[in-house]
Formats: structure tokens, sequence, C-alpha cells
């Protein structure tokens, strides 16, 4: 379902140039759990918001189903972030003045769905990722992390994406929590057939899912 | 939830900041809004004014003040042609004169003496007192003081400057026969025990009371009104006038007029129209008008700034939160239409606060807009109000020009009536909902420059 050929990002800072991804391709198929490792500044965050077009790459391709996202226009990309894919992020990213249901309903209001519909929804997700009924009220700030994770992961599953985009989601939390979190990640993918890539620093982790990409200066390494 | 409702809720998010904010947008809305009441308020007093103009041209001697006294009256032979002119209906002619009695001060102008005593008593407590010794030695008046008498002497004695006299016994003097009759005021009938029939002394002369009448103005309670032939004879001052009044036959031959009395009086005297008059008379308001406009538009601006600020300092603060939701799919619109419908909650509350501050201060503030204006306009050469221009001798037949103007201005001021309507309240409402969409606009620029992939930076 994802196809990247050659990739590269360069960011300009003062009279350096940076790049931060520097030719990469990769192939991955639907339904795969895919997880990219690498050190500190080895462009993973960069590769990810580029495959969910938080940004478009300076130079090469990205076919997501055989349409190159690299091209789109910007509504269209809105439309891809907002139908196509999900994200998790290290730090929730949660929108602080809603609450857990207000959260997950939000990117179904941006798609459109009646309101009725994106409650009901919301509350299942909810339910799904483990979160009681009591604390789906609640706001964030009175959430714990690992919580407030599964919230954002029930957020992510919300317009039922292809593709979901993890970037270190238990970089945050202990090990054991890690652990649920990580393994609630795997059962859905697998449950509903989405592909899901996810950076991980956890080698033990990356060593659970089918594929692991390694990159080390903007570049895969195998 | 949507970006309305979220925008709105958004507005309450930091109370702190909220409730100042609000506090510091009423405060400039409510400026905004008393500067468009006390605009208006003032609109409608010189619209008033001018509509009210009479057709009427006043002419006094050349460079007269009251000081000058009358070296340079005018004659009767003078203003003869006057009356002659194509469109004149009459010529109200007149002379005034200071008298005082043995317990006045020495008063500049005031040659005759009289045994009448002015009926008005300083009451140095009351306003007024204090308002006529503004700027004078209240400790050199001596406790059995008087104030010096105005003798009018007219050929129209129904009317004391512009106003209608009533009499409420006796009867109308002729203004044109020297008999020595007068007409008093009650007020002065009173305090000096004066009856239709009884005497009383001016220069050498003996005046017999022929008419009491009901004095509607202090001045006139303070005057004597004689027939000017009488006035002229026992002044010995014969032929002279300080001031006449042409009454034309229309508005619309009132320029052609004033221009044909000037030509004929050349230097000799000042020939002012009343259209000049009431131009005179709302130049204060004028100023004020002007005042109230900059302060309308300052203030209404000076919101607009405040707003656009918050929201820039607001849109900052969630750049993170902003790239989430571009994350999830929202375009730049959504996002903007949620940070304007919290910008026009914000303003509305602004506005409501506003509106309050309006009901309550924009009556006492346009008073004290008018009065200060008015005290520091074109009379502002004339020093400390009433009582030096009533001091001043000779100028109280002066309707508009002289004091007149002065009492006018005074009188009419404090009818001005800044009424806070309905409309105001919704131009109020409109003005804030106008601040709150330049806010946002300004804003969606700093939302639409977020990138979404901010959200992956981590602090
Ligand atoms: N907006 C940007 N402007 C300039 N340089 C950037 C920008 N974003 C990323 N970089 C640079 O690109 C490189 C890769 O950054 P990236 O965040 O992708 O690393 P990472 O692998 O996610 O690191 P970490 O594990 O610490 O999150 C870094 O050198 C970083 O400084
Ligand atoms: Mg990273």
């Amino acid at each position: 379902m994802l196809n990247v050929k050659d990739i590269k990002k360069t960011f300009r800072s003062g009279e350096l140039t940076v790049s931060a991804v520097n030719g990469v391709s990769l192939k991955v198929d639907t339904g795969q759990f895919v997880s990219v490792i690498g050190r500190s500044g080895s462009g993973k965050s960069t590769l990810l918001s580029l495959l969910g077009a938080l940004d478009k790459p300076t130079s090469g391709v990205i076919e997501v189903d055989g349409q190159d996202i690299a091209k789109m226009p910007d509504k269209a990309l809105i439309n891809y972030r907002c139908q196509t894919i999900g994200f998790v992020f290290q730090n929730y990213n949660l929108v602080p003045n809603l609450s857990a249901i207000e959260n997950v309903m939000l990117p179904m209001e941006f798609a459109k769905v009646s309101k009725t519909e994106r409650r009901n929804r919301a509350a299942s997700l909810l339910d799904e990722v483990g979160l009681i009924k009591d604390k789906q009220l609640r706001r964030p700030n009175r959430l714990s992390g690992g919580e407030q994770q599964r919230v954002a992961i029930a957020r992510a599953l919300a317009n039922k994406p292809k593709l979901i985009l993890a970037d270190e989601p238990t970089g945050n939390l202990d090990s054991q929590t890690g652990t649920m979190i990580f393994d609630l990640l795997h059962n859905l993918a697998k449950s509903q057939n989405t592909t899901i890539i996810v950076v991980t620093h956890d080698e033990v982790i990356a060593g659970k899912t089918d594929k692991t990409f390694k990159l080390a200066d903007g570049k895969l390494v195998k | 939830m949507n970006p309305v409702s979220r925008g709105i809720r958004n507005a309450f998010r930091n109370l702190t900041r909220t409730f100042s904010l609000i506090i510091i947008l009423g405060l400039s809305i409510g400026l905004s809004l008393t500067m468009l009441v006390a605009h208006q308020a003032v609109t409608a007093k010189i619209s008033q004014v001018k509509s009210s103009i009479g057709n009427t041209v006043s002419i006094t001697p050349a460079g007269f003040s009251g000081f000058s006294s009358v070296n340079n009256a005018l004659t009767t032979q003078q203003l003869e042609p006057v009356a002659k002119l194509a469109n004149v209906t009459s010529v109200v002619e007149s002379f005034t004169a200071r008298l005082s009695n043995k317990n006045s001060l020495s008063t500049p102008g005031s040659k005759g003496l009289t045994n009448l005593v002015s009926p008005t008593t300083l009451n140095l407590n009351s306003r007024r007192a204090h308002f006529f010794f503004a700027g004078g030695g209240l400790s050199q008046i001596p406790t059995n003081f008087s104030l010096p008498i105005t003798l009018l002497a007219t050929t129209n004695p129904s009317a004391y400057n512009t106003t209608n006299l009533s009499l409420v016994s006796g009867r109308l003097i002729n203004g044109n026969l020297d008999n020595n009759q007068a007409m008093v005021s009650q007020a002065m009938a009173s305090k000096n025990n004066l009856k239709v029939g009884s005497t009383f002394s001016a220069y050498s002369s003996t005046l017999t009371v022929a008419g009491i009448f009901s004095g509607s103005t202090r001045a006139a309670d303070d005057a004597v009104v004689v027939s000017l032939p009488t006035g002229q004879a026992i002044s010995g001052q014969a032929n002279e006038v300080t001031a006449a009044t042409v009454y034309v036959n229309s508005l619309d031959n009132l320029s052609s007029v004033t221009s044909a009395i000037k030509s004929k009086l050349g230097s000799s005297a000042d020939v002012v129209s009343a259209t000049e008059q009431a131009n005179n008379t709302v130049a204060p308001l004028n100023s004020v008008k002007s005042v109230s406009a900059y302060s309308l538009i300052g203030a209404t601006f000076a919101g607009a700034v405040i707003i656009l600020l918050t929201m820039v300092m607001i849109v900052r603060e969630r750049t993170k939160e902003i790239g989430v939701i571009k994350a999830i799919g929202a375009s730049n619109a959504k996002i903007s239409l949620q940070f304007m419908s919290e910008a026009i909650t914000l303003t509305i509350l602004g506005a409501i606060v506003g509106m309050v501050l309006t009901v309550v201060a924009a009556s006492p503030i346009t008073h004290t807009l008018v009065s200060s204006t008015s005290g520091g306009g074109p009379n502002a050469a004339r020093p400390n109000g009433g009582f030096v221009r009533n001091f001043a001798g000779g100028t109280s037949h002066l309707a508009f020009g002289g004091r007149g103007a002065g009492s006018f201005l005074r009188n009419n001021f404090t009818n001005i009536h800044a009424v806070v309507g309905w409309s105001t309240l919704g131009y109020g409402l409109l003005a804030a909902i106008v601040i709150a969409l330049i806010g946002s606009a300004g804003v969606s620029f700093f939302i639409a420059k977020i990138r979404p992939a901010e959200v992956m930076r981590t602090e």
C-alpha cells in the first residue's frame, strides 16, 4: 500500500542545510506492522511527518495506494490527513480544553460525520481502548499518561484510517504501560487490517513487528 | 462540538486573562460608544440651533465692548437709511447704560446714579455666586454691596434681548416717546417697594413706573426698561444707539440685507447676521463634535488593536495545539473560524461591559465635554463668566454677540441630552463584531503559517 521512492527532506537553518531524510526508499504492504528505529536525530520523526503529509518532501515520490501524495494539492492533503492517516504522538497531543470523548470526536467532525454517530463511535472506541465511562468525560490533564495515550489511539482510529503513524508512542510511559499500549495497537492492527508504522527506541518492541527499518543520518541501513 | 462552540469555550480557558481583556475591551468600547452618544447629542443640538435661526441682523458700534463704553456709539441718523433698505421689516434700536447707587463699587461704564437697589442678592454659598466670582476676589466685596443696574432704552420695550417680557401690572411703555416712563421687573419692584405710579431717580431725572413685568432671566430682573428717547435724554447722550436689531422679511434675504447694511455703515459698525451669530454660537459645539469623532475612531481602533494583539498572543501560545488539529484533518478555515468565534465572544462580553459603562457615563461625560469646551471656546476671551460680563456694562442688549452668546450657550448647553438609544447599543454590538473580525482576520495569517509537522517536535 505504501511505496516510497528516494525521498529527501532538507532543512535550512541559517548557513547550514540539514538533510534530515536523505534518499529513503521503502515498501510496506497493507496490514503490515512495521517499526522504524534509529539514534536520536537520525530522521525518524521527519520520515513519519512526510508519510503523514504533515510536510512535503524536498524530492522523491510517496505513493499511497498508487497515489503520489508528494504531488497532491493542499486541499487534498487535508483530506488525506483526515481520512487516510491516524497519528499517535509521543506526548499524546490531546487538545487540553476538550474532554477525552470530545478529543476522539474531533477528527470525525472534520470528516463531516454526523453528531450522534460521532458520539457513539467515540464512546465505543474509548471502550475498546479500555477507558471507563467516567474517565471519558475528563479533560486530558486529569488522566494519566497511559490513559491519555489510549485516548490518542482512539482518536487515531476515529476515521478508520488505512495507515497509523505512531512516533514513539510508548516513549513517555513506563515499560509495563508501554507494552500494554503497544499490544493494544498491535491487536487493533490485526483485527482491522490497518497498516501501522511505529517509531521506537525499544529493541524488544521492534523485534515483535513484521518488519523493521533502521535509520542512520537520514538513510536506511540494513 | 463545532468550531464555533469550541471558540466560545476557549474564550474562558484562562479566566484571569479573559476577565482583564473584557474589562479593557469594555473600557475601549464604552469610550467609543460614549463618544458616539456625545457626537449624536451635539450634532442634534447644532442642527436645532441652526434651525432656530431668526431672520435678524444685529448692529453694534465697531469694536464695541463693555469696557470701551459708548465713545463710538452709532447714531439714530446713521441707522435711518438701514430702515429704508429693501426687505427690512423693522429696526429695533436700543441704548444701554449702567446705573449704580452709592453702595455700588465704582464700575467701568456706569455714569449715572440711581436710588434703586438691585434685587439680585449674593448668596456666596450658592453655585451662582461661585460662578460669578470665579477669579474675582471675594474678600473685596463689601457687605452692603449692591449690583449695578442696567438701563435699557429701546424702541421695542416689549422684549428684553430676544426674550419677550410679560407684564404683570401696568402697561407697556411706548418705545418712541420721551415721557420719563419706565418698566421694572417684579423682583426690582418688590426690592424697592415700587408700584405702578411710583417714582425713582436715574441720572438727575425722576422716572415713573408705568409697568411691571415678570423677569424671565436674572439679567432682566436687574434691568430698568425705558423708551429710547427717554434713555438718550436722561443720560445726555442724544441720538446715541449702542445696538440695533434689524428684522428681515425672509431668511433668504438675510445675507443680502446684511451686506447692504455693511456697505451703508462701513467701518463704523459691526454687522452680524443671525446665521453668523448661530455659527459663532455653535463653534464650541463643533469642536466637541470633532473631539468626540476623533475619540470615537481612536477608541474603536484601540479596541481592534487590543483584540488583535491578544489573539496573536493566544495563537502563538497554542501553536502546538493548532498543529495537532491540522494533523488530524482540520483546514485553516475551520481553525480560523474557531478563533474568530473566540474573538467575537470576548468582544461581545467587552461590548456588554462597555454598554453598561456607556449608560452610566454617557450623560456626565457629554456634559463635561461640552462645558469644558465651551469654556475654552470663543467665550474664553471674556474673563470669568457672568458676573464680570454683567459688570462690564452696556452689553446687555447684544442678543448673541456679547453677553447674550454666553448665557445663550450656558442655558442651551445644559439642555443637551445625551440619550443612549437602542440604535447606539446596536451600533456598539456591530462595532464589537467588526473589531473582532478585524482582530481575527489578522490572526488567520498566523494560523495558516503554522506547519502541522510542528507536532512532531517535542519540547
Ligand atoms: N524543522 C526543522 N528545521 C531544521 N532542522 C530540523 C527540523 N526538523 C528536524 N530537523 C533536523 O533533522 C534531523 C532529524 O530530526 P528528527 O526529528 O527527524 O530526528 P529523530 O530521529 O526523530 O530524533 P529523536 O529520536 O530525537 O526524536 C535532526 O538533525 C534535526 O535537527
Ligand atoms: Mg523524533
